[in-house]
């Protein structure tokens, strides 16, 4: 499972399907692409798993269906990195 | 050389009374910042003036500066958060509590002391046993040993309290590590143990922080102290002088805190330092110092003609780091508690030795914050 | 309004020596003190027509510039500057005492004024329309900006872009054009009536030299401008003028990295930057014709796209 880190507030600007958000733990700003943010915003309401999270956002990604859920567990452990969020013991 | 140099400076008087700060005029609130600046504690004087409720009476063209310092100082406190973060998830493996010391340890348990309070390195106490896992735990999370010289290198390993500061590649914090708080060559040597037995947890933190400790309220007030009071330079001097000021007000209003204050002193072989720090926070910044303490720590005082010297140097050196504040015998006082530091941290024959080295061979050795 | 051209050369001199020359430019009052005669050339020169307030008053800041002492003062002589009895500087040859001057003066506005998102780029106006160009060292910024500062644009500053945090102005901070190297030459040539600092050799960056910024422009130092544009240029031999749309959130992290001060300004830098992309459309623009480009930016100002 994954979650938002708390004290994330996720103010973002995007335009064209590439993003700026701004990281409040560690004041930088970080270039996303726009499917990244919608995996954020997805996660906001609560945490979730990769594979919850791909079936959600199927129609916003150009990926087959079996590849998705690891393409966005790669795209989690980028962005926990970044300390933009964390996975949770199940 | 007199006693006592003439009138406090206009930082210092504000800092006693911000109410004075509500009468400047122009070339006042020019002086006053420039002061402020020159001491590092333009935050500071921001948070005086609006805990005072004075912020709007200020000059719209002085209120501009204490903005850019508000901001400078949000960062800070943002950058210091993360890198306590940082330090705690690189340390987390080895079972150690994490001790803050000075302005981290001020920042992180909100203290009055740590607001407004600006500082470039985090301290951290660690047992001497642990120094080589703690270190090799910070390099291979980013940070790098600095002070390369070999010399250098011996200095604070062998002879000092700390491991030479470490940078991180990335971020360019620097965190200090800590094993006492005094150097191993000194004559005086608090016993470490006992600080970190007594030192105290950090309640309500943050999720995702790791446990975080402090001294206990006495303890810090003597690290403090003997920081302050065995230290050469003093650039720092008024704004470390202020940190005492804020914790004796704070933790002074805890039942049994002033009480216990000689002893705990005199249990850690700190009582000059400790006369030194209520004497000159009495002295230039009037903190309430109960005068049954100010006679409990008496006799740990130098005497009297010795008294007289230390007072004529430490007035001096104790004043905003700034041209305004210096007379005549300023470079003197500095240059005498320059070497008095140097020799209460190290004997003799290693003090000839080290000045010699800093002087000729390494100029671009980094001064001690 | 008096200027330091009203001074006499000996009222100058003697504020230099002694309380300080208290210097307007843009919002800012810089009190000057110096011992060196190159610096007073100079700034008699170059900041003519800037305002001059009494000494004795609120200054926001105050730098020294003067001759090491000791042995220095015969031998290989140097100037230091010092900022309130702390000289954060090793010193600099004697020569090379006015881009110093210039130097610090840029410094002391990037690493405190936080008022602003402060970004590393020239800004120049045109018909209403203020374009920025953030350009890192060697992008032929600074010739660009002199050329369309002899043009007729009005220069707000060649270096440090002041965008206000709360409404996303520009705010004018007009100072001399700084120019290196084949730049002054080509300057000289492009504009000969521009009136140039007297070039000063071997500086780290090369020979340096400082244009005079124009009097118009120092003289609206209180009209902030609406930015519109926002041009990476790059020189590059032989190229021909090209102007190819950015992606505005590529440019957006162009314009942070070559910002002196929002790491310092956190959520408050974001939210001013993404409102002043919002605002603007970003170009990346590659020329080697200095003409070429003054009228394909005279185009862009003129008819807005």
């Amino acid at each position: 499972m994954w979650r938002v880190v708390p004290g994330q507030s996720l103010a973002f600007r995007e335009w064209d399907g590439e993003a700026v958000l701004y990281n409040d733990l560690s004041g930088n700003t970080h270039l996303l692409d726009g499917g990244a943010v919608d995996v954020l915003l997805a996660l906001r309401a609560g945490p979730l798993d990769a594979a919850t999270l791909a079936a959600h956002l199927a129609d916003r990604f150009d990926a087959d269906g079996e590849a998705l859920p690891a393409a966005i567990e790669a795209m989690l452990t980028d962005l926990a990195r970044l300390d933009l969020v964390e996975s949770l013991p199940c | 050389m007199k006693t006592r140099p003439p009138a406090l400076p206009l930082l210092l008087r504000v800092l006693r009374d911000p109410r004075i700060a509500a009468g400047l005029d122009a070339a006042g609130w020019d002086l006053l910042l420039r002061q402020a600046l020159g001491a590092d504690m333009t935050a500071i004087l921001l948070v005086l003036l609006e805990d005072a409720g004075l912020f709007e009476q200020v000059p719209e063209a002085a209120r501009v500066h204490l903005e850019w310092a508000r901001t400078a100082g949000e960062r800070h406190a943002r950058a210091v958060r993360y890198e306590v973060l940082q330090i705690g998830r690189a340390l987390s493996g080895l079972g150690l509590p994490l001790i803050l010391l000075k302005g981290g340890a001020y920042a992180m348990a909100g203290l009055e002391a740590g607001r407004g309070r600006m500082f470039s390195d985090i301290d951290i106490l660690v047992p001497k046993a642990q120094l080589g896992e703690v270190e090799a735990a910070l390099m291979l999370h980013g940070w790098a040993t600095t002070h390369q010289d070999a010399y250098d290198q011996r200095y604070y390993r062998e002879w000092m309290h700390e491991l030479p500061p470490m940078e991180h590649l990335r971020r360019g914090n620097v965190i200090d590590v800590h094993h006492a708080i005094l150097p191993e060559t000194a004559a005086v040597r608090p016993d470490p143990a006992k600080l970190r037995a007594a030192a105290v947890a950090l309640p309500g933190l943050d999720a995702g922080m790791p446990p975080l400790q402090v001294l206990a309220p006495h303890d810090m007030v003597l690290h403090c102290a003997v920081h302050l009071f065995s230290e050469g330079e003093f650039s720092h001097g008024t704004r470390n002088l202020f940190d005492l000021h804020r914790l004796l007000l704070e933790f002074g209003r805890q039942d049994g805190f002033w009480d216990g204050l000689p002893a705990r002193a005199r249990e850690l072989e700190l009582g000059r330092p400790l006369f030194y720090a209520l004497r000159y926070c009495k002295d230039l910044l009037g903190t309430p110092v109960p005068d049954a303490v100010l006679r409990a720590t008496a006799a740990d005082g130098p005497a009297s003609p010795l008294r007289a010297l230390m007072d004529s140097l430490f007035r001096r050196a104790l004043l905003p780091a700034h041209p305004s504040c210096a007379d005549a015998f300023a470079p003197l006082a500095h240059g005498m508690l320059y070497i008095r530091g140097n020799w209460l941290r190290m004997p003799f024959f290693m003090l000839a030795r080290h000045l010699f080295h800093k002087a000729f061979l390494s100029p671009d050795a980094k001064p001690a914050h | 309004m008096l200027t330091v051209a009203d001074l006499p050369r000996r009222e100058l001199a003697a504020r230099l020596a002694g309380p300080g020359l208290v210097l307007r430019t843009g919002p800012f009052a810089n009190r000057i003190r110096s011992d060196i005669p190159q610096l007073l050339d100079g700034i008699a020169l170059l900041y003519a027509d800037y305002p001059v307030d009494a000494p004795g008053g609120f200054a926001d800041f105050h730098l020294s510039l003067h001759r090491a002492g000791g042995l220095r003062r015969f031998f290989r002589p140097q100037v230091c500057f010092s900022h309130e009895g702390v000289a954060p500087f090793k010193p600099l040859p004697l020569a090379q005492a006015y881009p110093m001057f210039e130097w610090v003066m840029n410094w002391c506005v990037t690493h405190r004024a936080h008022s602003w998102l402060i970004i590393h780029a020239a800004v120049l106006e045109r018909h209403g329309r203020a374009i920025i160009l953030p350009a890192p060292p060697g992008s032929g910024k600074s010739t660009l900006c002199a050329a369309l500062v002899t043009r007729g644009w009005r220069l707000l500053s060649d270096e440090m872009t002041l965008v206000r945090l709360d409404d996303g102005v520009v705010l004018p901070l007009p100072r001399p054009v700084s120019l290196k190297n084949e730049s002054i030459g080509i300057i000289r040539a492009y504009a000969p009536d521009a009136v140039f600092s007297a070039p000063v050799e071997n500086t780290n960056k090369g020979t340096i030299a400082h244009l005079k910024a124009p009097l118009a422009s120092i003289a609206r130092a209180g009209e902030a401008a609406r930015p519109a544009f926002i041009v990476f240029p790059r020189y590059e031999a032989g190229a021909p003028v090209t102007l190819a749309p950015m992606g505005r959130a590529r440019a957006f992290m162009g314009v942070a990295e070559n910002a002196f001060n929002y790491q310092v300004l956190g959520m408050r830098g974001f939210t001013a930057l993404g409102r002043l992309i919002e605002a603007t459309a970003a170009f990346e623009f590659r020329y080697s014709k200095l003409e070429e480009a003054v009228q394909l930016f005279e185009r862009l100002a003129r008819d807005g796209a």
